[in-house]
Formats: structure tokens, sequence, C-alpha cells
């Protein structure tokens, strides 16, 4: 039987995170571009609501929300920060706190965890290399092992979060070779506290999303001991693509919500602004854009919950892996897209002013246009769905 | 410490709009705990926190309210009472706070009763003082802050127009509550969320409660809405502008001219 609603305990949920973004995020989001930082009293809001990866379960100080339910948040702070800095901040320790709750080790997981939901730490994720980004067996970064630690050499690129884990504490779940020749079956994930000796920041100057820090980071020689191994050696490569898949979830998400929310903005502006005598509103040239946008965000909003409830049922055992990849591909492939195309309408309606720092929309824009890469560009989202439909034999390439 | 505090669910009054008749249009309109009730349950929280106890919460509506008693047992409350039944329809604040007052007699005794001082849709600030005088005990509104608990005896601090006062009460009592100046709300927490729907929720029917039904709803109100509708709008006020000297001057004689002063 089919049923869209929320429960009414979600619908609680989603009543409260919006109003504590409305009065705690919605004032402060613009000043990020500025201060290029969350404000730490919101980082302490969230955590004590209980925001910061409550996918994780209670015994490391999670919440041990569901997909949907982590769908919701993000959706609520989409809508209160146009600058995407805090649904970023979100999206990577939801999805990544998961992978961590699932496939770490105890230890590490009473280690880290209590002090990432508690908000002390930032849980990243470094895949991606300067020359691998949606081609991760391209990695160079290599693990080995040595009597009863590991060492890892390499470099990290356009990796979120880089200056939170370097400066309050925290590190990233990366991915690396171990057995070369082994190829995908040769990858071994871990955490990597970015406090390491050994590890040397760097920070990229990025078009947007500009309170969350961007950049990367070289790795020379660190040590990182055995219960920092994040599933077994060998199945990085297998164990990184459900954290992809939740965040492409949580992305598709957010997307919608900021298109959703510009265009409620541009509601309000074709109102009130006239043209020749007539309100914007008045003109079905804007009306239709309108119609096309709302329909589009919409879809995608109920997509994207579609595939996070899949992504539900598979923890649950009632789903495949293969369905849930397929579906959060489809949620995905679009999501930037629609969302960039209907903000870059909304400024388009506003005239010239749409075009100055002042537009509110802009600054959502340059967040959104961040997805068309973070987690899987919209190619490798349509790789994934032909691979589904065609067969594993019809890909040319792992 | 046995505390009970009365809630009640309201229309969101931050985004409400009249029809061309003056009547308010519902539909799309949020329903919300009643700010003042939400101030009232966290007086009652810190409270417990303080003294120790439990904190019930109460509220007399349709089942539709339930989402405002879930609010407040995921803001920390123990255990949620919620009397419901079509022989309360059309109740004023009288029959209201009579039935409120049987199921407090039914469920209590509770050392001491909250409530909001009013509710942002009705305004009349009834509830809370016949409720206690339905139950015989003393009452105070306008309170700001419950100050202590000693010997029996609440000590509160309560708003007057130009100024306040402290005021001891015996208990059992009640205080209707009126949030300070820029009071920060809470908002419930992810686990408190969770830990709301395992906590005592418990309905009521108009049979639960002992009492005269001849009280309850339209029969038991003696107030009739006759007319409701938007106070006149304000005419757009006058501005005087240039030189702060020259403008003084002529809002003075304007003031003359109108007769305000001499």
């Amino acid at each position: 039987m089919l049923d869209f609603t929320f429960t009414e305990e979600q619908e609680m949920i989603r009543e409260s995170v919006r109003d504590f973004a409305k009065k705690k995020i919605e004032p402060i989001a613009l000043k990020m571009e500025e201060t290029h930082k969350i404000p730490d009293e919101v980082i302490e809001g969230m955590a004590e609501l209980g925001l910061i990866a409550p996918t994780v379960s209670p015994e490391y100080g999670g919440q041990g929300f569901d997909p949907v339910t982590a769908g919701i948040i993000a959706e609520e702070l989409s809508r209160a920060d146009p600058t995407g800095s805090i649904p970023v901040f979100y999206l990577v320790q939801a999805s990544w706190g998961h992978v961590f709750n699932k496939y770490g080790t105890e230890e590490a997981k009473k280690e880290i965890l209590p002090n990432v939901t508690k908000g002390k730490w930032f849980l990243g994720i470094a895949t991606t290399e300067s020359d691998a980004g949606s081609d991760v067996l391209g990695t160079k970064t290599t693990i080995r092992k040595e009597g009863n630690k590991y060492i890892v050499n390499g470099e990290k690129m356009y990796i979120s979060g880089v200056r939170e884990a370097y400066t309050r504490g925290g590190g990233h779940i990366t991915i690396a070779k171990q057995f070369p020749e082994l190829g995908a079956k040769g990858m071994t994930l871990f955490y990597l506290p970015l406090q390491s000796k050994g590890i040397i920041p760097q920070y990229i100057d990025d078009l947007g999303r500009e309170g969350i820090s961007t950049g990367g980071f070289t790795i020379d020689n660190v040590e990182i001991p055995p219960h920092y191994i994040i599933g077994q050696e060998g199945k990085g490569f297998y164990i990184v693509h459900e954290g992809y898949e939740y965040a492409r979830g949580l992305i598709a998400v957010i997307s919608a919500a900021a298109g959703l929310k510009s265009l409620e903005r541009g509601m309000n502006y074709m109102k009130q602004r006239k043209a020749f005598g007539l309100p914007l509103a008045k003109f079905e040239a804007l009306q239709f854009k309108l119609a096309e946008h709302y329909t589009k965000l919409s879809y995608l909003r109920w997509g994207a919950y579609y595939a996070l409830w899949l992504y539900h049922q598979e923890m649950l055992g009632k789903a495949s892996r293969f369905e849930v990849s397929k579906a959060i591909a489809m949620a995905k492939m679009f999501a930037q897209e629609w969302a960039c195309d209907a903000i870059d309408d909304v400024m388009q309606w506003q005239g010239a002013f749409g075009y100055s720092k002042e537009c509110v929309d802009q600054v959502a824009w340059r967040a959104i246009r961040s997805f068309g890469w973070a987690e899987g560009t919209k190619e490798i989202m349509k790789v994934i769905v032909s691979r589904e439909l065609l067969g594993k034999e019809y890909i040319s390439y792992k | 410490m046995k505390i009970l505090v009365l809630v009640k669910q309201v229309p969101d009054t931050s985004d409400v709009k009249f029809d061309e008749r003056g009547v308010m249009i519902r539909e799309g309109i949020q329903s919300i705990l009643n700010m003042f009730d939400q101030y009232a349950l966290e007086e009652a929280l810190r409270i417990r926190e303080q003294y120790g106890g439990e904190v019930s919460v109460m509220t007399l509506a349709p089942e539709q309210a339930k989402s405002a008693l879930q609010k407040c047992l995921a803001l920390g409350a123990d255990k949620a009472y919620h009397i419901s039944d079509r022989a309360f329809g059309g109740s004023d604040t009288l029959a209201t706070s009579y039935a409120l007052s049987l199921a407090i007699q039914k469920t209590g005794p509770y050392d001491i009763i909250f409530a909001g001082n009013q509710a942002t849709d009705g305004d009349t600030g009834h509830i809370g003082p016949q409720v206690a005088e339905w139950l015989g005990i003393p009452h105070t509104s306008y309170v700001e802050k419950v100050e202590k608990i000693e010997n029996n005896v609440v000590t509160v601090k309560s708003l007057l127009e130009d100024g306040y006062r402290t005021i001891e009460m015996k208990l059992p009592a009640l205080v209707a509550c009126i949030p300070p100046p820029n009071f920060e709300y809470s908002n419930p927490t992810m686990s408190g969320i969770i830990k709301a729907k395992n906590k005592p929720y418990i309905w009521m029917k108009a049979d639960d409660i002992d009492g005269d039904k001849s009280k309850f709803g339209l029969n038991g109100s003696p107030t009739r809405v006759v007319k409701m509708y938007p106070p006149p709008k304000r005419e757009k006020g006058q501005i005087f502008t240039g030189d702060y000297r020259e403008a003084v001057r002529k809002i003075i004689e304007h003031l003359k001219e109108k007769k305000v002063i001499e």
C-alpha cells in the first residue's frame, strides 16, 4: 500500500528542526560567506538537539535515525541555509557516521563517534585525489601493514571539512590501495585523524558553501592503529559506495529544498514587482517556468525520499544493494541541474538585482552547483542506472 | 512533587489571514502549542529539576491536539492526559475550566498547577483562574517566575503594569505564566522526541470524569460569540519632515489644532 505521509514522530522532528533553523541558522547564514566558518554556537545548538550524525546508534551518542528521517533534517537545514554550508556539514557526517557506525570497530566507535555527535570533532570523507575522483580505482594513496600498525602515504584533494577536522579535531574516512594487484578488492577504508603527525593540510577558495572549508592534505608516513580500519582489509571499495549512496540521497533532498525555497522567494518577488503595469506573476512566460521548475523539484523531492526509503529497506533486509544504487543514482542524476536551473530563473526574474551579490539566490546557486561533482557526477549516475538496466557486462569500466 | 501543566493547541497566529467578512481563514494554518503554555511547561520542568517529582500535561481538545501534547512530552513532561469527547463541543472557558477541574480531581492531587496566562487565539486569560476557583485553591496570574517552593509555600514573581510583585501562596496553588521579554523557547531534542512515544498518554472521555454533565459543552457555556471581526485599520499617520526644530514646531501646532495638547 502506498503511503506518502511521514510519521507523527518525523513531523515533530521536522517542526523542531525547522524552528531551530529559523531562529539560529537563517539569521547568520549569509554571514558565513564572510567569516568562512559555521558559528560555534550553531554547532553546539545542533549537537544539543541531536542533529549531528543522527544516523549513529544511541550507544555512541547518535539517535539511530533511518535515512528518511535523516533526509527530513537535511531538507530543513537546506531551506534555512542558502549558503549550503550547514547542509554539507550535516550530510557528510550523517552519511559517513552511518558507515562508521556499521563497519567501524567497537573501540574506534567508542573513541570517535561520541565526539562527533557532540559537535566537538568533525567526521569527513576523503577519497578524491587530484587524479582520481569518480574513478576510485585510480586512487594513488597507499596503506601498508607494518607490525601492529598501518602506514599511509599519499594525497587527498577537494575534500570537505579539512579545516574543521584539522583545527577542531576528528578526521576523515579515507580510502587507499593496500593490495594494488587486486584492483577493487585491494582497497582498504580507514579512519584518518587529521591531527596526526604527517598530515599537511591545504585549502581551496571555492565558489560557494563558504561556511565549510574545502581542501586537501598530504599524508606523509602517517601511522594508524589497527582498530581504525573500517570493515576489513580489501573491502574498502565496496563499503565506500554505501556512504556515497547515503550522501547522494541526502544531496538530492538538499538540492530540491534549496530550489523550492528559491522558487518561494521568486514567487514573493513576482507578486510584488510590476512591469508594464502588471505584477510579474501575471506573465505566463514566468508562470510556466515556475510551474515547470516546481514540478521537477517536487518530483525530485519525492524521488529522493523514495531512494532514502529504499536505502532503509535494504538496511532491514527488504531490498537489494543494486536496487538502492539505481534509485539513489536516479535521484541524484538531475538534482543539481534542476535545482540550479530553477534558481537561475529566479535570479533572472529579479532583473539586474539577480546578478548582484546582495541577491540570496546567487548564493544558493553557487552552493548547489557544487553537487554537480560532490559524491559523483551525473555521468556516473547514468553509468550506474545503465549498469542496472543492461547488466554489468555492458559497462566499459569499473 | 506532583506538577500539572494545562495546555492548549492554537492556530499559528504569526501568519493569520482573514477573508472579506473578517472571518479567520483556517485552511493551511498550522496548529501549534500555545506559547504561553510552553513557557508554563518550561517553568514546570525547571521546578521539577530543582525539587524533583513528576510533570503531567493536560488538555481538553479534539484528537488533533495530540501533537501539542506530544510536543510537551518531547520537551520533557512525564505523562499526558487528553480529554476529548463530543460532549465538550462548543465549550466556553467556564465549561472548559469546569471539565478540566474535574479531570484534575480525578487524576490528582497535584501540589502545583501551571497554566499559560492566556492562549494566543481566544486571549481571555480565563482558564487558569477559573480552574483554580473550581478547585478552591489560591492562584496568581502574570507569573514570570516561580522563585521558590519552601515549607509548602510557593513564592512567585508576578508582572504588574509598572513593575513586579512577589506573592506567596500555600500549596496546592495554580500559577498562570507569562514569558519574560525575549524568552528563548526550547526546541524538542531528537532524543526527547524518540522518548516521547513511550511515555504514558492517557485518553479521557466525559464518562471518565465525575461531575454535572449539564455543565459540559454548549449547555454549560453562558458565553455567546456574536461576531468576530478584525479591528479597523489605522489610517496612515502624517509625517513631518525637514529640519527637526521646524518639524517639532509643526507637530506641536498640529496637536494643538487637534486639541490633543493646549
